[in-house]
C-alpha cells in the first residue's frame, strides 16, 4: 500500500474536456507513490455556480462527497483549484454552522445513510506535494528537468483562508517552489492569484477575456515562456480562449498554457512525446 | 505658605488617584482633572493650565506634592514660590526632556496679537459621542493657538450665552432624518425663537457630521451654519460636511479653524497674515507635545527586522514607473504607514502616498499582494521571509488609476456611489412605546443582518478587492452593491426606495457585471458579510429574471446537468447558454481553430480534436463529451436535488 493515500476527486472538467489532466495525474501518482482512491459516487462540486441558485443545495452535494471520503478515512485530493476553493468554503460552512450541518445530515442519512462529521480535509495537489510528499522527494524523482521560465497560475478561488494549506493567501509561493524543484525557472508575477473570470466566461465574456489577457500578458512581460495552471477551469480561458483574449484586449498574450499535473508528469518522465511537442510549442510561441 | 500654583498638563488618564489623595484641590472629571474652584484664588474651575492661578493659603502643600508624586502619568505640575518671585519647579518628577522642550517661539507678530480676550467657545451637538470627542480635541489643541477654550455641550449653554464670545466653533452631528441630536434640540428651538441674540462682531465655523447614506446629509450642521450667518456672525472658515469616516476631514477642519480663530485679536479683528504663522507654530507645538504625551502609543521596542522595502514609483510627467528598493532596519511593531513616513522623511521626500490616521480608508494600499489600511498593519504581520531576509512590496491599491507613486484616484468609486444614491429613503412606520417615549425599533435579527451586510473595513478596499473592477469601469463595484443591498433589506426603507436600489443592483452594470465573486472572498473573513450580500443579490437577480438571459441560463443549465448525471456537462451548458448564434460566433473567433490545430491538447489524442469536425463543439475550446456517464448511486444526487430545490 502506498504511503500517501487520498480519496481522489478529479472534478468534472478533468473527466470531460481536460482528459490530459487525468492522464497526468495517474502518471505522477505512480511516480511519487501516491495512491488515488477513486470516489466514483462523488458529484460535481457546484463550482460556485449552483450556490447562485441555492447554496444549501450545493453544500448538501459536497457534504455527500465529504462523507464518502470520511467513510474511507481519507482526505480528499483534487487537481482542480476551483473544486478546492469551493469545496473548502462549503466544508468551512458546514463545520462552523451547527444548524446547517444538522439539517444537511438529516437528509444525507435518509438518502444515503451517511453523515458529515468534519474529520477529513480538502487538499489540492499543489499543497499535497509541498506539505505531504516533500519537494525534495519530487526533485529527486525528476527525469526531464523543465528548463524554461514557467509562470504558475493559482487562480483566485483557492487563495482563501482554509483552502490553500499553509501557503500565503495573498502572496503564495508553493507553485514557484515546486517549479524550481522540477528544474524550472519560476517566474513571479503580480497576477498569479487574480481571477481570469471563468465563472462568467459564458455570460460576461468581455470582462473575462480582458481578465484572462491581463494575467497572460503580465506573466509574459515578466519573462514567462509557458504558463502552468493549477485550475483546469481557468485553463480553458488561458488556453482555448487565448487568441480571443488577445484580440479583445489588444495585448500580447501568445504563450503555451498547460496544466500543473502535466508539468509535473513531464518532468517526472511521463509522456515524452507530448513533452517534446510542448518544447517545440514553447520555442515557437513562448517568446 | 509661599504662593503655590498647581495645574494639570495634557495627558491625564483620570485614574482618580489625586482626588483620593486630596479632594479639596483635585476633582477628576470625565476626561481630565480640574483644580477645584474653592482652592483657587480666582475661583475658576478647570485644569488651571491656562491661567495658572495660585492656590488659596491654608492648603496642605505636602498632600499636594504627594498627589503629584503619586500621579502615574506625571501631569500634576506644582510651582512653589513667593509672590512675584520667578517660579521654581517642584514637580514630583521632572517632565521628560521632550515634553519640557519649549515649543519654538512663534513669530513676533503672532505673539504681539495674543493680548486681550482669547476666549473660544467650542459647542458640540452630539448623539453618539463623535461630535463631543472632536470638541474635546478642539479644547485640548486650543492652547497651541493661544486660545482659552471653553468646551460645552449644546445642552449646557443658553442661547444668550453665545453673545459673550467672539470666537465660536460648532461641531454638530445629524440624527435620523436631518434632525438635531438630543442635546441640541432645546438650543436650536431657542435660537429660532423670538429674542435670539445678534452675534455681529463674532466669528464662527461649523463642522458637521453625518452619513451620506441618509437623504438629509449633515442637515443639522447646515442649519447651524445658516443660523450663525443669519444672526450676523462671520463665517471664518467654510463649513465642512463629514461622512462616517470623519477623522481626516474633521482634523483638517480643526487645525484650519483654530488657526483662523487664533488670528482673531482681542478686539475681534481677524488678521489673516497671522494664520500661516499660527499653523507653523501648531505644527511645531503638536510635534513637541506629542513626544511626552501620556496618550502617546508607548515606544515599544519590537524586535528589529531587516526589511527590503520595494515601493512602487510612478512619475506622471515622464510616464516612468518601477520600484525603488530600500533596505532598512525597523522594529516589527512599526506600521506600514509609519514605514512609508520614515522613508519619505529620511530617504526620498518626493515619495507620494495618502497619509492619514490608522482608520482612514483613503490611505489603503497593497502590501505583498494584500489590500490593507497601512496604519492598521504592522510590518511583522506582513513581511515575507525568504533566505533569511524579509521583503515587503508596496504597491498602489488595485482597481484605481494611479496619480503618483502610491496615491490613487478614488473618483471612479465616488462617481458610482453618487449615481447609485444609496441614501436612506425611509417609509412611515409605527413607533414602539418604550420607557423613554415612542421610538422606532427593529428586531434584533434584522438589525444584525443589516450591520453584517455593511460591516467591512473600507469601501475603497472592498471596491479594490474585485478582480473585475479594473477591466470593466462601467461596473458599479462590490462596495456600492453591498451598500445598496443593505439598504434594500432595511425594514425602514420605503417601497420606492427599495425599487430604486434593486434597479441599480440588477442592472447590467450591477451584480451581473461581477465576473468572479471569489476575488472578493479572498480578502478574508472580515469581508464575508459583504461577500454574502453580493451572493444574495446575485441570487435574487437571477430568480427575478426567471433564470433567463445568459446569466440565468448559465446557472440553470449548470444545475440541471449536474442533476441529470451527477456531473457538469459542458456541451449542454455552453449550447444552452450561448445559443446557436453564440456558438457559431465563438466557433469563428479563434477558439475553434485553436482547438482544431491541436494547440490546446499538448499532444493528446487527436481523435478528440477531430471530433469537433463531426459535431460543432461546446465552444469552450476542447471537445468535451456530448453525453455524461452518471456517477455511482446517481439516484442519491437526484434525491438531494429533490429535497433541497425542486425547481431543477
Amino acid at each position: 500500500m502506498a504511503k500517501n493515500r487520498y480519496a481522489y476527486f478529479p472534478g468534472c472538467v478533468t473527466l470531460n474536456s481536460a482528459r490530459e489532466v487525468q492522464d497526468a495525474m495517474l502518471a505522477l501518482a505512480r511516480a511519487l507513490d501516491i495512491e488515488l482512491v477513486p470516489l466514483n459516487g462523488a458529484s460535481c462540486c457546484g463550482a460556485g455556480v449552483i450556490k447562485q441558485a441555492n447554496w444549501e443545495l450545493q453544500i448538501a452535494l459536497n457534504a455527500r462527497t465529504f462523507a464518502q471520503a470520511e467513510s474511507q478515512g481519507l482526505d480528499v485530493l483534487t487537481p482542480c483549484a476551483s473544486c478546492q476553493g469551493n469545496m473548502s468554503e462549503d466544508f468551512t460552512k458546514l463545520s462552523t454552522d451547527a444548524d446547517l450541518r444538522e439539517r444537511v445530515n438529516e437528509q444525507l442519512e435518509s438518502i444515503c445513510g451517511l453523515r458529515f462529521e468534519g474529520t477529513m480535509k480538502m487538499r489540492h495537489l499543489l499543497h499535497v506535494l509541498v506539505e505531504d510528499i516533500g519537494l525534495d522527494v519530487v526533485s529527486a524523482a525528476v527525469k526531464n528537468p523543465i528548463d524554461f521560465p514557467v509562470a504558475g497560475y493559482y487562480g483566485s478561488v483557492m487563495q482563501q483562508d482554509g483552502a490553500c494549506g499553509d501557503d500565503d493567501i495573498y502572496d503564495p509561493h508553493y507553485f514557484e517552489d515546486l517549479i524550481e524543484a522540477l528544474g524550472g525557472q519560476a517566474v513571479n508575477y503580480d497576477s498569479k492569484a487574480k481571477s481570469v473570470g471563468f465563472p462568467s466566461l459564458l455570460s460576461e465574456e468581455s470582462s473575462a477575456m480582458k481578465m484572462t489577457a491581463s494575467v497572460l500578458s503580465d506573466a509574459k512581460s515578466e519573462g514567462a515562456r509557458i504558463m502552468a495552471s493549477a485550475c483546469p477551469l481557468s485553463h480553458i480561458n488561458l488556453d482555448s480562449y487565448q487568441v480571443k483574449a488577445g484580440r479583445v484586449s489588444g495585448s500580447d498574450v501568445d504563450m503555451p498554457a498547460i496544466h500543473l499535473p502535466e508539468l509535473i508528469a513531464f518532468a517526472l518522465g511521463a509522456y515524452n512525446d507530448r513533452y517534446a511537442q510542448l518544447r517545440t510549442r514553447v520555442l515557437v510561441m513562448g517568446n | 505658605m509661599s504662593e503655590v500654583v498647581v495645574w494639570i498638563a495634557d495627558g491625564c488618564i483620570t485614574c482618580d488617584a489625586c482626588e483620593e489623595e486630596y479632594p479639596e484641590v483635585f476633582k477628576v472629571t470625565d476626561d481630565t482633572c480640574y483644580i477645584t474652584a474653592d482652592s483657587r484664588t480666582d475661583g475658576g474651575f478647570d485644569t488651571n493650565e491656562g491661567t495658572k492661578s495660585s492656590l488659596k493659603s491654608g492648603l496642605d502643600l505636602e498632600a499636594i506634592q504627594d498627589a503629584a508624586s503619586g500621579c502615574p502619568v506625571d501631569v500634576i505640575m506644582v510651582e512653589v514660590g513667593s509672590s512675584g518671585d520667578s517660579a521654581s519647579e517642584a514637580t514630583a518628577e521632572e517632565p521628560t526632556a521632550e515634553a519640557a522642550e519649549p515649543v519654538e517661539a512663534a513669530p513676533a507678530a503672532v505673539e504681539a496679537s495674543m493680548d486681550g480676550d482669547r476666549s473660544l467657545l467650542v459647542l458640540s451637538g452630539s448623539q453618539s459621542g463623535n461630535s463631543e470627542a472632536i470638541a474635546a480635541k478642539a479644547g485640548k489643541l486650543a492652547d497651541i493657538y493661544s486660545l482659552e477654550a471653553t468646551v460645552k455641550g449644546m445642552d449646557e449653554v443658553q442661547i444668550g450665552d453665545l453673545a459673550a464670545y467672539q470666537r465660536i466653533l460648532v461641531i454638530c452631528s445629524t440624527w435620523g432624518e436631518g434632525e438635531m441630536p438630543d442635546n441640541a434640540e432645546d438650543l436650536w428651538n431657542a435660537a429660532n425663537a423670538d429674542g435670539a441674540p445678534s452675534l455681529s462682531g463674532s466669528h464662527f465655523s461649523v463642522c458637521s457630521l453625518g452619513d451620506t447614506s441618509y437623504e438629509f446629509f449633515c442637515q443639522s450642521g447646515i442649519d447651524w451654519d445658516g443660523w450663525f450667518e443669519k444672526v450676523g456672525s462671520n463665517r471664518i472658515t467654510p463649513r465642512v460636511d463629514c461622512d462616517v469616516d470623519y477623522d481626516a476631514m474633521a482634523d483638517a477642519w480643526l487645525s484650519d479653524a483654530l488657526a483662523h480663530m487664533g488670528a482673531v485679536d482681542g478686539e475681534g479683528n481677524f488678521n489673516e497674515e497671522m494664520v500661516a504663522s499660527l499653523k507653523e507654530k501648531a505644527a511645531g507645538g503638536s510635534k513637541k507635545a506629542a513626544a511626552g504625551s501620556a496618550f502617546d502609543i508607548p515606544d515599544l521596542v519590537g524586535q528589529e527586522i531587516q526589511v527590503n522595502a520595494r515601493v512602487y514609483r510612478y512619475d506622471p510627467e515622464s510616464g516612468q514607473s518601477g520600484h525603488d528598493v530600500w533596505r532598512c532596519a525597523v522594529p516589527g511593531s512599526v506600521s506600514v504607514l509609519e514605514l512609508l513616513r520614515l522613508l519619505k522623511a529620511t530617504e526620498d521626500g518626493s515619495l507620494t502616498f495618502r497619509d492619514g490616521n490608522a482608520d482612514d480608508p483613503t490611505t489603503a494600499i497593497s502590501a505583498n499582494g494584500r489590500n490593507i489600511l497601512p496604519g492598521r498593519v504592522a510590518i511583522s504581520e506582513i513581511v515575507r521571509d525568504k533566505d533569511g531576509e524579509s521583503s515587503l512590496r508596496i504597491d498602489p491599491l488595485s482597481g484605481f488609476d494611479v496619480i503618483r507613486d502610491l496615491a490613487v484616484d478614488h473618483s471612479d468609486y465616488h462617481i458610482h456611489l453618487a449615481n447609485a444614491k444609496p441614501w436612506m429613503h425611509a417609509s412611515t412606520r409605527e413607533g414602539t412605546k418604550v420607557s423613554q417615549g415612542i421610538i422606532g425599533t427593529m428586531d434584533a435579527f434584522a438589525a444584525e443582518t443589516i450591520h453584517h451586510a455593511s460591516d467591512f473595513p473600507s469601501c475603497q478596499l472592498l471596491h479594490a478587492s474585485s478582480d473585475t473592477v479594473p477591466h470593466n469601469r462601467s461596473y458599479v463595484g462590490p462596495a456600492v452593491i453591498a451598500r445598496l443591498w443593505a439598504r434594500f433589506n432595511d425594514p425602514r426603507t420605503s417601497q420606492k426606495g427599495k425599487d430604486g436600489y434593486l434597479a441599480t443592483i440588477q442592472s447590467e452594470n450591477g451584480i451581473k457585471a461581477e465576473a468572479d465573486l471569489s476575488s472578493v472572498y479572498k480578502s478574508g473573513r472580515a469581508w464575508n458579510g459583504a461577500g454574502a450580500s453580493l451572493l444574495e443579490a446575485k441570487r435574487k437577480t437571477l430568480q427575478d429574471d426567471g433564470f433567463t438571459g445568459r446569466h440565468g441560463k448559465h446557472v440553470w443549465w449548470f444545475s440541471e446537468t449536474v442533476k441529470l448525471s451527477g456531473r457538469l456537462n459542458e456541451t449542454v451548458l455552453a449550447g444552452a447558454t450561448l445559443g446557436p448564434f453564440g456558438m457559431a460566433k465563438n466557433a469563428i473567433s479563434g477558439v475553434l481553430p485553436r482547438m482544431l490545430l491541436g494547440f490546446t491538447r499538448t499532444g493528446g489524442p487527436m481523435i478528440r480534436d477531430l471530433q469537433a469536425l463531426a459535431a460543432p463543439p461546446a465552444s469552450v475550446g476542447k471537445m468535451p463529451k456530448m453525453i455524461n456517464s452518471s456517477v455511482d448511486d446517481h439516484h442519491e444526487v437526484v434525491a438531494i436535488f429533490n429535497k433541497f430545490d425542486r425547481r431543477f
